[in-house]
């Protein structure tokens, strides 16, 4: 099989099929970073989209020596900011700031017992997906993008330092900010 | 050390980004902790709901995204399968034209210099307008000449050998 920095490479050769599998590869992950980010399925589209078209507007100026994956991750980043600060300054919605929504939310959801924290066993539904997603977006962006890089994308701290083009010390401390915050978001939901 | 010390280290740990040495410690200090063990428990629980957290790959998404780059021609378009043929086509085409060309030339060619003699008389009889006896006298001995059948091969030999030296005619 071949890697992504050598279907990237087939593609600015003018390979067709070297992109379709770099998208098949891809697409979802886009789609999924777009939606933590965003928390809406619609922007998550777009933004998703945008990052694509952004990549292969981009290719010709792409290192080879450079990783893939990290350098999409950079792009997608930028482009759903790009989003979000849009809707900001056309006063749509934008990403709820901590305590906006105390006692707007859904009605609070335990997760079943201790053992429910294990993911094999997790309970899961939309409704904890939507507190999820909910608690997501009421992080600062620098602290949201680290932690879903981390936990979302499976990213390593060196590979999020590298998008966010910050240090893997500050990468560790945006991470465990992240998570304090998602922890109170979320304690009706955590056991 | 304090239980709020050990929340950034557990943090880590939970992302595996500590080394072993790190790693047993923190495990140590959780299995006399019980808070600190349950704060590790919902560390990961928030690790673990974030990456269920997806999105939707929605119909038509591909189609919709290859349309905008085929549009901005940012994507090598396939060819059909007739237009792959229609090419290869090409070559066997091109190769039966250059041997059509090539045998229609040989043929035309051939006809100068295969039959010498159709060409000759008519080029002979439009300069013999202008020519003298003798010298149509000449032209008739050369055309015989031309023709290796009308030589008579001894005849030639007794003449060669009279032009030959004595002293080398037995030696």
């Amino acid at each position: 099989m071949r890697s992504d920095e050598e279907l990237m490479e087939l593609y600015r050769k003018g390979s067709r099929d070297a992109f379709e599998e770099l998208f098949a590869r891809y697409q979802g992950k886009v789609i999924h970073f777009a939606y933590r980010m965003t928390g809406d399925q619609a922007r998550a589209e777009e933004a998703a989209q945008e990052t694509f078209l952004r990549i292969a507007r981009a290719a010709s100026t792409w290192q080879p020596k450079a990783k893939f994956s990290t350098w999409m991750y950079t792009i997608a980043r930028r482009t759903t900011l790009n989003f979000l600060r849009d809707e900001k300054d056309d006063g749509e919605k934008v990403p709820i700031t901590p305590g906006e929504d105390a006692g707007d939310g859904p009605p609070a959801l335990q997760l079943r017992g201790p053992n429910a924290l294990n993911p094999e066993e997790m309970a899961w539904s939309a409704q904890i997906q939507e507190r999820f997603v909910a608690a997501l977006q009421r992080l600062p962006e620098t602290y949201r993008t680290a932690f879903v890089l981390n936990r979302g994308d499976g990213l390593s701290y060196e590979e999020v330092a590298s998008v966010l083009g910050i240090t893997v010390q500050a990468v560790k401390s945006r991470i465990f900010r992240a998570r304090e915050m998602l922890m109170e978001s979320l304690s009706m939901v955590l056991p | 050390m304090e239980c709020r010390d050990w929340r950034e280290r557990i943090s880590t740990s939970v992302d595996g980004e500590v080394p072993p040495e790190e790693t047993r410690r923190i495990e140590g200090h959780l299995e006399e902790c019980a808070e600190c063990c349950a704060l590790e428990r919902k560390m990961r629980a928030v690790g673990i709901g974030v990456a269920r957290t997806e999105g939707s790959v929605p119909p038509g998404f591909r189609e919709k995204l290859f349309a905008r780059m085929e549009a901005e021609d940012l994507l090598p378009r396939r060819r059909s399968l007739f237009v792959f043929s229609l090419r290869w086509a090409v070559v066997p085409v091109a190769a039966a034209a250059a041997l059509a060309l090539f045998m229609l030339t040989s043929a035309d060619k051939g006809k100068v210099a295969v039959s010498p003699r159709q060409t000759t008389p008519s080029a002979a009889q439009t300069a013999g307008e202008h020519l003298t006896p003798e010298e149509r006298e000449i032209i008739a001995h050369l055309d015989i000449l031309e023709d290796p059948s009308d030589l008579d091969p001894s005849e030639d030999v007794d003449e060669m050998e009279m032009f030959v030296p004595p002293g080398k005619r037995h030696g």
